[in-house]
């Protein structure tokens, strides 16, 4: 893990790049400029608090000196801007109020801590596990009963190629690419990565995590950087890409979520964000020119699969918001709800339900898949150098719109992979085969009609879900024989009767009405919304010829 | 006349004695069209056929008898039947092989390419069976990534005989299209680039279909006002199916869209035309076939297409008459008859404006 010597290397690193690719001249005041613009924008918006005023002044004070200086003192301005971007992103330090002024009269924001190797020993050696620790740390005693201090890893299920990370790990820098379902993704790998003997990875995370009262401070600790997605500045979006690229060639893992934030239909992701996954490249391609030992950055596609999630109440109510007018960052949500948390751990663990880490066939970081020793293929499985699709005539060359077809093409594979080690719970199953039931019978309504009309006394008759879940399990085990899609115990071998039983179990935990319950001889639908949440982690395979309902919509699958 | 009008003068002169850095794989009329023209820009060029004889010919006399009959080839052309042989240097390869015969060639260059190479194809077909596009398959048997599609209004025979044309080079590389613009650009020849390669692939393909139709309508002297209706509704249906497949609708009002729509459906030398005439003239399939002794594309593209706009629900009756006629042996005049008394569409089709998914995938969901 990074130290706070390397990450300021790594801020200079960053804020010296940048500066020479704005340049001079006309680009230079055209980029301060709209940095000017931009975080006037976002800083409009936001209240008085101390932060603020003080990224106001800094801005103002730029504002009054860009007219009036040399185009050697505007570099020096630019300077100023990137190194802030850099250390916010790299030191999560836009929490603290600005530190007072800094050379030429322009407040500097506060330097955070950085990663603390014996916060992250604590939270994943030592003691109880990860949870624990982090929740009885925050809330000593309220927060949870005694009998209920989760052991979590009991309740971890990781599978998939394991050994081939560690090997790969020692052949060059590891990129854990994750779906992104909860806000509980980053600290389950946390916990996963250590367990496989793993050293922490560095991630980036929403700066509104970091200002979460349960896990801000843990997630800083971890080694997380910020990613603040209400800055719209191009300047900072290059900042931030180039912090990732320039932490790789340092041989720092990474994690990143690359769909930028968490599903919000409950469907695996459809759309990639390439900014992000352009740095792997990005960071194999300059540790090429560099000639530095062991260049080569791997992509592990991995999935995360969850019976019951956490924050789905909030995440299908923000899908379901007309996607242009969805809430752009959640703040106020489950994750935030200390109850929320309890009600969620014991459920879990009351029932020994499992959470699924599935890690997929790792990639180079063009999109070949790579076998143990880190050797790429091509799609017969013959091995391949990569840095050949760098190279035009013997040299290694910079190209832009070739790399970002590259890195369009490790988007397809890894969404692939996703799809295929996308765990099936009997939760998914069981709301699959009720919500199919209910819209075949009505054809003519669309989404939001059919789910308005699924009232409270809205029910199935259990033989009919019986045979419709029938033929549905043999699809999903037929596919899974396959390799096409992945099945929890449960799904992959129960028979019928213990395996309705076992879903509705699940669904009666944790939500606050039950989302399938049982009645007699009849199931009964509690809540729509969460029924669509659950089925569709199975939207987009075709299963039963069931039509694809969740398109792909810009914007809809933020933070 | 026009051949010493339009040649390039040779600038073979300093390189021709080198070894070739490109390869044309497919010594059809396309095929050796394609390596003349590179040829006649001076750069040495490898010519890959499966017949040993051809390549005897065509290196000791500069013809190819079988397709290209009578025309002297530039004698920067090496030919040979040893693929690796052929590929082995190259920085860029054609593929001009049917569409048929496509993934068997790929299987064989697959352990023979680079990932630092560039594959072009010119193919205008797509896969029986699995409706693949070429570069699909190009992508699945080979390391070869960096490619791209050459396709538009070239009928060989024309550019042979030094007539001026264009046609469009399609790719997401912009270094494919400079590379293989480079090789083929001439006084007598136009290349333009896109980077729709979905659009451009099914544009080439879907077009034989309607050339078949048209051929029809000649021989059964339809008229002018028919074939001209026949073009742009065929156009319509050509792009209704493309976009359905991640198209841009753009690209099918380019060169690459009704240029070559328009070259096919009226020239009596494109070969799906003749084939419409020979059915028009109520000889069967084999039989006009057989009277080409080439590929007509179309033929096999009509059955493709007929199966895609049915698992797609699209409205394609032209599409659908030509494979009726051409599969099923119904009457090219009932099929007529079925045509005209149809439901009229609107003259524009409105999801023609929904511009093609830039997301991810090459276009196929």
């Amino acid at each position: 893990m990074l130290d706070a010597e390397r990450i300021a290397q790594i801020v200079a690193e960053v804020t010296s790049r940048i500066v020479a690719r704005v340049g001079e001249g006309q680009a230079l005041t055209e980029t301060l400029n709209e940095t000017l613009w931009w975080e006037h924008e976002r800083l409009a918006k936001l209240g008085d608090d101390d932060q603020t005023l003080a990224e106001r002044e800094f801005y103002s004070d730029l504002r009054r000196q860009l007219p009036r200086v040399s185009e050697r003192e505007q570099v020096r301005l630019l300077q100023q801007v990137v190194h802030r971007y850099a250390e916010e992103i790299a030191g999560h330090g836009a929490g603290g109020p600005g530190s007072g002024p800094q050379g030429h009269g322009l407040p500097r924001l506060r330097r955070a801590p950085g990663f603390s190797p014996t916060a992250y020993k604590l939270a994943t050696r030592v003691g109880p596990p990860l949870l624990s620790t982090l929740l009885t740390g925050l809330s000593p005693r309220r927060l949870l009963d005694r009998e209920a201090i989760p052991k979590l890893d009991q309740h971890l299920r990781i599978a998939g190629d394991v050994h081939a990370l560690t090997r790969l790990h020692e052949r060059g820098t590891l990129v854990l690419a994750p779906t992104h379902t909860s806000n509980l993704d980053s600290l389950v790998l946390g916990f996963a990565i250590d367990k496989l003997g793993l050293p922490p990875l560095t991630y980036g995370a929403a700066l509104n995590l970091f200002g979460n009262p349960l896990i801000g401070r843990f997630m800083a600790n971890l080694g997380g950087y910020t990613v603040d997605r209400r800055k719209h500045d191009p300047l900072y979006k290059q900042t931030l890409k180039e912090y990732a690229t320039v932490s790789l060639e340092f041989g720092q893992s990474n994690l990143y979520f690359p769909a930028g934030g968490r599903s919000r239909s409950g469907a695996i992701e459809r759309r990639l964000k390439k900014g992000l996954l352009g740095c792997s490249s990005a960071a194999f391609r300059n540790n090429l020119v560099h000639g530095r030992a062991n260049p080569r950055v791997f992509v592990i596609p991995c999935t995360i699969s969850y019976p019951l999630v956490l924050e789905a109440s909030t995440l299908i109510d923000d899908w379901l918001a007309d996607a242009g007018k969805a809430r752009y960052i959640i703040v106020d949500d489950e994750f935030s709800r200390w109850e929320r948390w309890r009600d969620y751990l014991r459920g879990l663990l009351s029932l020994d339900l499992d959470i699924h880490i599935r890690f997929g066939q790792p990639l180079d970081s063009l999109g070949n898949p790579v076998d143990d020793e880190g050797v790429s293929h091509d799609p017969r499985g013959r091995p391949i150098d990569p840095a050949g699709y760098l190279e035009v005539d013997g040299k290694l060359c910079e190209d832009p719109v070739r790399d970002a077809e590259y890195t369009r093409e490790l988007e397809r594979r890894i969404l692939a992979e996703f799809r295929r080690e996308n765990v099936i719970h009997s939760t998914h199953v069981l709301a699959f085969a009720c919500f199919e039931l209910v819209r075949r019978r009505r054809p003519e309504l669309d989404l939001y009609r059919l789910l308005g009309s699924i009232g409270n006394e809205q029910s199935l008759g259990l033989p009919e879900v019986e045979d419709e879940l029938a033929l549905v399990l043999a699809e999903l085990r037929e596919w899974a024989r396959h390799d096409r899609i992945r099945l929890s115990d449960t799904v992959a071998s129960a028979e019928l009767g213990e395996f309705v039983r076992a879903a509705l179990r699940n669904f009666g935990t944790y939500h606050h009405r039950p989302v399938v319950e049982r009645r007699g001889i009849r199931l009964h639908i509690g809540d729509a919304k969460l029924l669509f949440y659950y089925r569709n982690r199975l939207d987009g395979y075709g299963l039963r010829g069931a039509p694809t309902l969740v398109h792909d919509r810009r914007g809809a699958n933020h933070a | 006349m026009l051949e010493q009008v339009l040649a390039q003068p040779g600038r073979a002169a300093e390189v021709s004695g080198s070894t070739p850095k490109v390869a044309v794989l497919g010594a059809g009329n396309w095929g050796t069209t394609v390596a003349h023209l590179i040829g006649l820009n001076g750069f040495p060029v490898w010519l890959w056929a499966r017949s040993a004889e051809l390549c005897s010919e065509i290196n000791a006399t500069h013809q190819n008898s079988r397709y290209l009959a009578g025309l002297a080839l530039s004698p920067n052309i090496r030919a040979t039947d040893d693929l690796e042989q052929a590929v082995r240097d190259v920085d860029l390869m054609f593929l001009v092989i049917p569409s048929q015969g496509f993934r068997s060639v790929c299987c064989d260059l697959g352990p023979l390419v680079r990932p630092q190479q560039i594959g072009v194809h010119a193919t205008k077909g797509l896969e029986l069976g699995s409706h693949k596009r070429m570069s699909e398959i190009l992508l699945e048997e080979t390391c070869l990534r960096q490619h791209g599609v050459l396709s538009g209004p070239n009928i060989a025979r024309e550019i042979c005989e030094g007539k001026p044309a264009g046609t469009v080079m399609a790719s997401h590389f912009p270094r494919v299209i400079q590379r293989a613009t480079e090789l083929l650009r001439s006084k007598q020849m136009r290349v333009y680039a896109n980077t729709d390669v979905v659009g451009v692939e099914l544009a080439g393909t879907l077009k034989n279909i309607i050339a078949i139709a048209a051929g029809m309508a000649t021989e059964m002297k339809l008229g002018d006002n028919a074939k001209s209706l026949l073009i742009t509704r065929g156009l319509s249906e050509i792009a209704r199916l493309g976009v359905a497949l991640g198209a841009d609708p753009m690209t099918f009002s380019g060169v690459a869209g009704i240029g070559d729509l328009l070259v096919t459906c009226a020239s009596p030398l494109s070969r799906n035309n003749r084939v419409g005439a020979a059915l028009a003239r109520g000889e069967s399939l084999d039989q006009a076939i057989a009277a080409l002794g080439m590929v007509a594309e179309g033929v096999k593209a009509a059955k493709i297409a007929y199966e895609l706009t049915n698992t797609l629900g699209l409205r394609s009756p032209l599409m659908h008459g030509v494979y009726k006629v051409v599969h099923e042996q119904l009457d090219p005049r009932v099929a007529l008859r079925e045509l005209m008394t149809g439901a009229t569409q609107d003259d524009i089709d409105p999801s023609l404006f929904q511009p093609a998914d830039s997301g991810p995938g090459r276009g196929r969901p």
